[in-house]
């Protein structure tokens, strides 16, 4: 499992455990699964999906994901949820 | 008895005072929890932006950064002053004015050319009134700021430092370390002190980086600056609130001292009165009865 935050700047809009992620990254769609590399990538704008069958969904725009030992971190100035 | 009327009257309007000083303390109290909240719901952001950065910054690549750029002799800087928009706060905005006082003072002798930003009424209103011209001014920031807030203030101000008209932006604010201590202090946001890496951290990974360090940093350093806008803006709020709680919960207390000195007082001249009826009625009676 993942551990994944969403963090604005404003508040933290989530905070717990999914399958995976599909975050649009400044250049296209990127899939996070258990056992990704540590990765740093710059987000652009589009829709931020968590868990199979999109559990979770937000909109996002710029910022930045992080993915380091199974932990995601999604840091972008403005996210809303869907 | 028009002594004990006038006291009457004067008793019955501190009683009204102390009820409007009561209902702002208990609002502020509630405003204050909420614009805690928000100071710590803002923390998560900045340390994630924090640890980032200082893990992809190194010094070599410093130059290549228009908002790293250390101006060696700055004759221009601009100073944003946050003051709030209602008064009734105890020093809370005399406070603050005070530090952007000495703070153009402290810059202005030095020889650089100060341009004066002020956000909020009350720090309108004093700048107005010693006659000095302002570069902007807003009062429409609420008491819940929000990160759009923060970029509409500090983004021109961006622009113009990348440029090179200002040579360093700071920002006058208060800073909420707990509900007692809320001191009013000036940061530099511009040009940005890259945040020391933490030691022994787990030290730098071996990051994928997409599409690579100096693209990351070149999108993350507007962030930040605008973060540490946005953190100030949030502060202010929660510590204009603790003080107007403050204020209020003293108001609220002497309203109590000087309605108990009064009503004493009242029924003191009561009392006097009535035994100095009593003595005339006897008074009276022992005279018919000789």
């Amino acid at each position: 499992m993942l551990t994944v935050s969403v963090i604005s700047p404003e508040a933290v809009l989530f905070e717990g455990t999914t399958e995976s992620v599909v975050a649009p990254a400044f250049d296209g769609e990127v899939g996070i699964l258990t056992g990704h590399a540590p990765m740093m990538t710059l987000l652009g704008q589009g829709e931020l999906r968590l868990g199979p069958g999109a559990g979770q969904r937000f909109r996002i725009r710029g910022g930045f994901l992080q993915v380091v030992d199974d932990q995601v971190r999604v840091v972008t100035e403005h996210a809303a949820k869907l | 008895m028009a002594k004990g009327r006038e006291l009457k009257g004067r008793i019955k309007s501190v009683e009204n005072t102390r009820k409007i000083t009561r209902t702002m303390e208990m609002v502020a109290t509630s405003k204050m929890k909420r614009a805690q909240d928000r100071v710590v719901a803002a923390r998560p952001y900045a340390t994630a932006l924090t640890d980032v950065i200082s893990s992809l910054y190194s010094s070599d690549l410093a130059e290549r950064f228009p908002l790293l750029r250390q101006p060696a002799t700055p004759r221009r800087v601009a100073l944003v002053v946050l003051t709030s928009n209602r008064g009734l706060a105890g020093g809370f905005n005399a406070n603050l004015i005070k530090e952007a006082r000495a703070r153009i003072a402290e810059l202005e002798r030095t020889g650089v050319q100060v341009d004066v930003h002020v956000i909020g009424k009350k720090g309108l209103g004093y700048f107005k009134y010693v006659g000095r011209a302002l570069a902007s001014q807003r009062t429409d920031i609420t008491d819940r700021p929000t990160a759009e807030n923060a970029a509409e203030i500090v983004d021109q101000l961006m622009n113009d430092f990348v440029a090179g008209q200002i040579d360093g932006v700071y920002v006058t604010y208060s800073k909420f370390n707990s509900v007692l201590s809320t001191p009013p202090t000036t940061d530099r946001v511009l040009p940005v002190t890259p945040p020391e890496a933490k030691a022994g951290a787990g030290g730098q990974r071996d990051y994928l980086l997409f599409p690579d360090a100096e693209a990351i940093l070149t999108e993350l350093l507007p962030s930040y600056v605008r973060n540490s806008v946005y953190r100030a803006l949030v502060e202010t709020v929660a510590g204009e609130q603790s003080a107007r709680r403050t204020a209020m919960k003293n108001a609220t207390d002497n309203a109590g001292d000087i309605l108990n000195v009064l009503r004493r007082t009242y029924n003191r001249a009561r009392q006097a009165q009535i035994t100095q009826e009593i003595a005339e009625i006897v008074g009276g009676a022992a005279a018919l009865q000789g």
